[in-house]
């Protein structure tokens, strides 16, 4: 049932336009480190190493990621409560967490597959044949414990309220992206923070933005109880929600 | 069975066994909004209609049937489980709400087997099957359901919706957008089902769908039971009340004297080349109008009820409702 309901759901949001120009912004680290390899003088021993982590910290963590996971992820229940599929998964003798986790999997699956490209195509270019290129699997797997995240808490979002979209950019736009940098306490509420300590915790490369985050076992816990709290709330939002006749 | 203009909390017994879908004292309010008002009533197998012009509460009343919508007082129960909160329940109840809403990056034979394989259903492809065979789908079901036409959108939701061979099939508007002949084949789908033994209750505010198909109506006027009964008392409950006629005859003026002296006859207005004529039995007026004219030697070129909009009995019906509601308060 979970596999049939994500399935259908990746069918769903995989088409929409939206998809296309989030694959045009995954592109975009890429090209910038294209455009690096080319035009870069390797005057700093570590030079590429610096902007790679750079790169896939700031601009792959702090955006692709975060406006990947909020579109798809308010989109994958939400596109079914805006047109009223929701029915068709309500009205089933089906356990309510079934359709979450299946909504939530296949959100997952899109985000991480999206930013994926970034994060791949930024290190081949960058650091295939260096030293340090075991930040390729570490944001690999830390982008994708972060996509579940985003998508946790954007599915959530969607499920409480309609303008999902709107506040779900504030969140990343305000909360994310300014405020949890320059408070330090609030890393510990930021899946951004999350993001950049677990890569951290896979890699043995040194970096400036690497040694300045969280830690790896607090970024883990932090993650996993965000996680859990905010599917728990989906399934109880779910069973509590009601059809409006509204047409 | 009882046709009762009734006042508020009204009850009606449509079914003689135990209920299939039973309503008691049944409230809903949005805020200040009283959707609707202290509802009960049983259903039972069979066909049954919900009349009602828009916006009376039809809806709302399915959704909670369905279990899809919480009552804000009272209860809701189907096959004598409470309705909302109870997935189970759906092994036994299929729904087809009025949004045309269907999965558009899925082929018809998809969208439906998906609903089969939902329902737990043991083989989903045979019931797929069967149940697009059903609803007259076979021609299009390999065909992306986003570019099925609204008809096509309400029969494949149809088939969707009894793959799971289910007991009590809830409809909200279903001829919506349907051509005359689909909806002829819909009206012969769903008598075949309730002669199978099933309960299809569906909603209109067509009386000439509510006629062809409600062998039991429940009149849903402003979020209250107005009335209900089989169509024929509804029908004639309808028609007992003051009614107007248009008559156009050669002599206006005479036979608005002829008509004054018959008893059905309660007021005559001379409008224009037409007379207004009021009565408050609309079987002998109809009878005894040509007759008195052919008493006159009068021609009569029309008579035509002017006031026979599916809006006018209701307002007719609500007036009753209030009647009765402020009586018995």
């Amino acid at each position: 049932m979970i596999l049939l309901i994500a399935s259908v759901t990746l069918r769903q949001v995989g088409r929409q336009r939206r998809m296309l120009l989030l694959v045009l912004l995954a592109l975009v680290p890429v090209l910038v480190s294209l455009l690096y390899r080319f035009a870069a003088t390797d005057d700093a021993p570590d030079g590429h190493i610096q902007f790679a982590s750079g790169i896939l910290a700031t601009f792959v963590v702090n955006l692709v990621l975060p406006l990947s996971a909020l579109l798809i992820g308010t989109s994958a229940l939400g596109q079914d409560i805006d047109e009223g599929t929701i029915a068709y998964l309500i009205a089933k003798p089906l356990a309510r967490w079934k359709v979450i986790v299946a909504k939530i999997l296949a959100g997952w699956v899109l985000t991480f597959g999206v930013v994926l490209i970034s994060v791949v195509g930024t290190g081949a270019i960058v650091l295939v044949g260096e030293d340090g290129f075991s930040l390729v699997p570490a944001f690999a797997v830390a982008v994708a414990a972060g996509s579940l995240a985003y998508v946790v808490i954007f599915v959530a979002l969607s499920l409480r309220f309609s303008r999902s979209l709107i506040i779900g950019l504030a969140y990343v736009f305000v909360w994310e992206a300014i405020i949890s940098q320059f408070i330090t306490g609030v890393r510990f509420l930021s899946v951004r923070a999350y993001t950049v300590g677990i890569a951290d915790g896979l890699t043995e490369v040194s970096t400036d933005i690497l040694d300045r985050s969280l830690a790896a076992t607090p970024a883990v816990v932090l993650l996993s109880i965000l996680v859990t709290l905010g599917t728990w709330y989906s399934v109880r939002a779910l069973t509590r929600y009601q059809i409006a006749e509204r047409v | 069975m009882t046709t009762d203009n009734t006042t508020n909390g009204a009850t009606s017994g449509l079914g003689a066994a135990a209920p299939v879908i039973g309503l008691t004292e049944v409230s809903k309010w949005y805020g200040n909004v009283v959707a609707v008002n202290d509802v009960s009533f049983e259903i039972g197998p069979g066909i049954t209609g919900l009349l009602g012009p828009n916006g009376a509460g039809k809806s709302t009343l399915l959704h909670m049937m369905g279990g899809l919508l919480r009552a804000s007082s009272g209860s809701v129960s189907v096959l004598g489980e409470p309705a909302a909160g109870n997935p189970e329940v759906y092994r036994k109840v299929g729904i087809v709400l009025e949004r045309e809403a269907v999965y558009g990056s899925l082929s018809g034979w998809d969208f439906v087997r998906m609903n089969a394989k939902l329902h737990g259903v043991p083989d989903a492809d045979a019931a797929t099957k069967q149940a697009i065979a059903r609803v007259d789908m076979e021609y299009a079901q390999d065909r992306l359901t986003g570019g099925y036409s609204k008809g096509m959108k309400q029969r494949i939701k149809i088939a969707a919706a009894i793959v799971h061979d289910p007991q009590v099939l809830i409809l909200d508007e279903p001829f919506n957008g349907a051509d005359p002949r689909q909806r002829l084949h819909m009206i012969d789908m769903l008598r075949a089902m309730a002669r199978e033994g099933r309960t299809i209750v569906f909603s209109s505010h067509i009386l000439e769908e509510m006629e062809r198909l409600g062998d039991r109506v429940l009149v849903i006027v402003s979020g209250r039971l107005a009335a209900s009964g089989d169509f024929r008392a509804i029908r004639r409950l309808m028609v007992d009340r003051p009614h107007t006629f248009r008559v156009a005859s050669s002599d206006n003026r005479r036979f608005a004297q002829a008509l004054v002296g018959d008893a059905a006859v309660t007021a005559v207005e001379l409008e224009g080349d037409r007379l207004l004529v009021r009565t408050n039995d609309y079987g002998r007026f109809t009878l005894e109008a040509p007759r008195i004219a052919q008493g006159a030697g009068i021609t009569m070129r029309e008579l035509a009820p002017s006031d026979e909009s599916l809006e006018s009995v209701f307002e007719y019906l609500v007036a009753g409702v209030r009647g009765g509601a402020g009586e018995g308060s």
